[in-house]
């Protein structure tokens, strides 16, 4: 049994009150999403993702298709039970503390007063809120709203978890802590499916990713099967590089561009063979110094760049009615 | 789509509710104890509700002008016996303080007030009183001290008040030209129907509402019957001086060659004749009714 | 139905940190220092006077209530978006109706009731300081029982109130809805003058359709006995009891409403 399943799944917004017209917001999403996957939804904004996690949170109906999760139609109160959900910026109850919202939260889902103390209590170390959890919620920043919301689609140690956006609002120490976090649920054996514009944390996570563009699913399966994110070369920054030695690399064919970032450091373009090992080597014995090497692949902004224009190549007519608000 | 059973019940529900409803229609209502009216007026002072009023004064007197007229309109169409208008004249004191030009205010609120019970409070004494104020704030206004004048003749039959007041307001700057023979005709005829039929006239000619003007059209036809009738007792006076029997039906009167056809009064009805007495009266259905008392005539 | 529970209870705890219960010490100071005023005034209507004062507050706070915080307590989850969290939670849309309903309605009877302790309280006073001589002119005792009657049929009202905020709110911003809902309140108390209206306007057109109104409008005069009990009048049981069936079964009707438009809403 697949943990998330969606067959044609469409969702069409009308905009415009006096001559409504339609706008898709969803286009024959098909996904399967196997238990234990930790899974990404990536695009670009307003490409349907939230809209398909509402669909899936029956926050939304559909217009056609259908949805399952953990083999049951979306919205049903048992496989609720089972699930976790993170909004895309949550908003909570300003008038409550962390504590009490975690603590109403559980009492929903039916566990005795002790153990909903125990669940917040624990749960609000785990995303690192401390003292602050006695305060209200109108008290929180951004990103402590953010931790609390993760928090909060834990509560009742979820089959699955739905976090959209869940990096967003957050420090770089938070999204590694969410990280974290991510890959001790997937070792626990939980479902995680989550979306994000950010390449980067998909490829540290993720087993498989879905990527949508203009509510279409472009591409989905493995990153590193993915073609379009393979290593194209190499970025190498080196200082002490004599211009000869620059010469002599470039004319053996073994740097392909270069930048000067002043200071005799420079900015080299390797391509994938010979290694980059080799060339550095070439390099060093000229007496350049290595300051850092990167892959060079495209990010997904390229991706989508590339594949909103094939797309409007390919298909003229991407959206019902171009124009309409976004949501996102 | 929506569920089945959820519209069975909504629609069972709406049903119960329609039906629930019909049955508190037909509950006996809840009475209040006799002369309680269960009218409220939270503020009785003019004086306080004009500084409360701040800079809203005239849109507040326009607010208790509306709330009079439904106080007058809501009290006259209730099926009440105990019916009273215990907040008329403190809701148009309010109204022109409120607003002192507020000139339909004490036009009509007079003619509210001067009504008799049931149709109104019968009280002339606070009619006279409204539109003293009214010309105490504008003492140039020919019409208050006309309709002053007016209550008087017609509501306290005080011709000599009334014949002092139309001859105020003939002095007045705008006066209409009648106003004067007005006042001597009142002062030296009294309420006779010549007067009367003046008055009504007049106020037909200058009525800027329809009820008023109707008011004035059904006074003008009663005048009308009672010349009539006056008409009738003298045929009937020479029919008796000819015959030395009063006549048993209008046929008689006909056939003497007095009459030549049975009289219709002016609401369309045949008049009555009494065949012991030889008087002449309404039809008992006739809309004319009751006239004005023949001795004091209006 | 536990989770109904647990709604209505943070409806409350919302209404309490949201310092809705400040109220109670307006009405309190408005009714003690109007009997102190009023006592110094006047003697014998004193105590009509008081006893007006409080069942029309009792009622006028019920309704400001109902109406600000019913009309906004839907919207503002969907408008904050609080409401995704929650309603991916094991319950049913139907369910978190009932729960916002309950929770307004608690609020509600908790205040009205804080305010009837109060209001008997002032009375009793009264009424112990009172001479004997005024006492004769009462037409009922200050601490008449009767008068719970009246109450019970505010809370009756301030209920179905309180349906109609809900409902509003399922759909409409607040602003249409404090409008709306009040609108509604105000045509309901009029209702005998739409059965009177066929009696007075010539179109029979206009008359069925007030008559048809007159049925189908919630009949807010129905609600107020206040003249009555306070001049001592008696108020059958009946008439309470048909009352209050009526108003169950319109606020039923409301809620039942409310809750089949929302279970259809999607939460963009």
């Amino acid at each position: 049994m697949d943990a998330i399943r969606t067959e044609a799944l469409t969702k069409h917004y009308t905009s415009g009150f006096w001559r409504p017209r339609p706008y898709l917001a969803l286009d024959a999403l098909t996904l399967q999403v196997g238990q234990g996957e930790v899974f990404g939804f990536l695009g670009p904004n307003g490409a349907g993702k939230t809209t398909t996690l509402k669909l899936l949170m029956q926050l939304i109906y559909p217009t056609s298709g259908r949805a399952e999760i953990l083999g049951k139609p979306v919205g049903d109160v048992g496989v609720k039970q089972r699930i976790g959900y993170l909004p895309e910026q949550p908003y909570f109850y300003d008038y409550l503390t962390a504590e009490e919202l975690l603590e109403y939260f559980a009492a929903i889902f039916g566990y005795a007063p002790a153990e909903r103390r125990a669940r917040a209590s624990k749960l609000l170390d785990e995303v690192g809120i401390g003292a602050e959890r006695r305060l209200q919620l109108r008290k929180f920043s951004k990103g402590m709203l953010q931790r609390v919301g993760v928090a909060q689609a834990l509560i009742n140690d979820p089959e699955i978890v739905f976090l959209d956006e869940p990096m967003s609002g957050l420090d770089p120490l938070g999204r590694r802590e969410i990280r974290h976090l991510i890959l001790r649920l997937r070792d626990r054996g939980c479902t995680v499916f989550f979306s994000s514009h950010v390449l980067g944390d998909a490829e540290a996570l993720c087993s498989r990713v879905a990527i949508l563009v203009n509510g279409h699913l472009a591409t989905a399966g493995r990153l590193s099967e993915m073609l379009a994110f393979q290593v194209r070369g190499w970025e190498l920054v080196v200082s002490g590089l004599t211009e000869a030695a620059l010469q002599k690399a470039r004319a053996l064919g073994h740097v392909t561009g270069a930048a000067p970032l002043g200071e005799s450091r420079y900015a080299l373009e390797l391509p994938l063979t010979p290694p980059p090992e080799r060339i550095l080597a070439e390099l060093m014995a000229q007496g350049a110094r290595l300051v850092s090497l990167n892959p060079l692949r495209d990010t997904l902004e390229d991706f989508f760049v590339r594949h909103v224009s094939g797309d409007a190549r390919a298909r003229p007519s991407t959206s019902l009615g171009a124009g309409g608000p976004e949501p996102s | 789509m929506i569920p089945r059973r959820t519209i069975l019940t909504l629609v069972a529900l709406c049903a119960a509710v329609v039906g629930l409803q019909a049955v508190q229609e037909t509950r006996r209502p809840l009475g209040l104890p006799p002369g309680v009216t269960g009218n409220v007026l939270y503020v009785r002072s003019p004086e306080f509700m004009k500084r409360a009023a701040l800079s809203y004064n005239a849109l507040l007197a326009d607010a208790y002008w509306v709330r009079t007229i439904q106080h007058y309109g809501g009290t006259k169409l209730a099926n009440d016996a105990h019916k009273q208008y215990d907040l008329l004249y403190p809701l148009l004191d309010l109204t022109t303080t409120l607003d002192l030009y507020f000139d339909i205010a004490y036009g009509f609120g007079a003619v509210f007030l001067a009504e008799q019970y049931p149709s109104g409070p019968g009280r002339p004494d606070q009619a006279i009183a409204l539109l003293q104020k009214g010309l105490h704030a504008q003492p140039g206004k020919w019409r208050f001290a006309e309709d002053i004048g007016f209550v008087y003749y017609w509501w306290e039959r005080d011709y000599t008040k009334a014949a002092e007041w139309f001859n105020r307001a003939s002095e007045m700057p705008g006066a209409p030209n009648w106003m004067k023979p007005m006042a001597a005709v009142t002062l030296a005829q009294g309420g006779n129907r010549a007067s009367s039929r003046m008055l009504w006239t007049q106020v037909l000619n200058a009525a800027d509402a329809d009820w008023l003007r109707e008011q004035a059209k059904f006074r003008l036809a009663q005048l009308d019957a009672m010349d009539q009738i006056a008409a009738l007792d003298s045929v009937i006076e020479a029919y008796r001086g000819r015959t030395g029997s009063a006549p048993q039906a209008w046929a008689d009167l006909v056939r003497a060659g007095l009459l030549r056809g049975a009289p219709i009064d002016p609401a369309g009805r045949l008049y009555r004749i009494d065949p012991s007495s030889g008087k002449v009266t309404l039809a008992p259905d006739s809309p004319l009714n009751p006239l004005p008392d023949p001795e004091r005539p209006a | 139905m536990k989770v109904v529970r647990h709604i209505a209870v943070n409806v409350f705890k919302e209404s309490v940190r949201d310092k809705v219960l400040y109220n109670l010490v307006v009405f309190a100071v408005l009714l003690i220092s109007t009997s102190y005023l009023l006592g110094q005034l006047t003697a014998g209507q004193d105590m009509k006077i008081i006893k007006d004062l409080g069942l029309a507050s009792i009622s006028i706070f019920g309704l400001l209530i109902a109406v600000f915080i019913g009309i906004g307590l839907v919207w503002k989850e969907v408008e904050k978006r609080s409401i995704y969290a929650l309603l991916s939670k094991p319950m049913g849309r139907g369910e978190f109706i009932l729960g916002k309903y309950c929770g307004l309605v608690l609020t509600l009877l908790i205040n009205v009731g804080i305010m009837t302790i109060a209001y008997y309280a002032v009375l009793a006073y009264l009424g112990w300081t009172a001479d004997p001589a005024t006492r004769t002119s009462w037409p009922a005792s200050p601490t008449d029982p009767a008068m719970l009657e009246a109450i019970a049929l505010i809370i009756v009202e301030l209920m179905l109130v309180t349906a109609i905020a809900l409902f509003f709110s399922t759909f409409s911003s607040p602003f249409l809805s404090a409008m709306l809902t009040p609108g509604l309140w105000d045509i309901g108390h009029f209702n005998d003058d739409l059965r009177n209206l066929g009696a007075v306007t010539g179109s029979p057109a206009a008359a069925s359709v007030a008559r048809g109104l007159y049925y189908v409008l919630p009949n807010f005069s129905a609600f107020d006995v206040k003249a009555q009990v306070v001049h001592g009048q008696a108020v059958p049981l009946s008439y309470v009891g048909l009352t209050s069936l009526y108003g169950l079964t319109y606020l039923a009707l409301v809620v039942l409403g409310a809750a089949t438009i929302f279970a259809r809403r999607d939460f963009k």
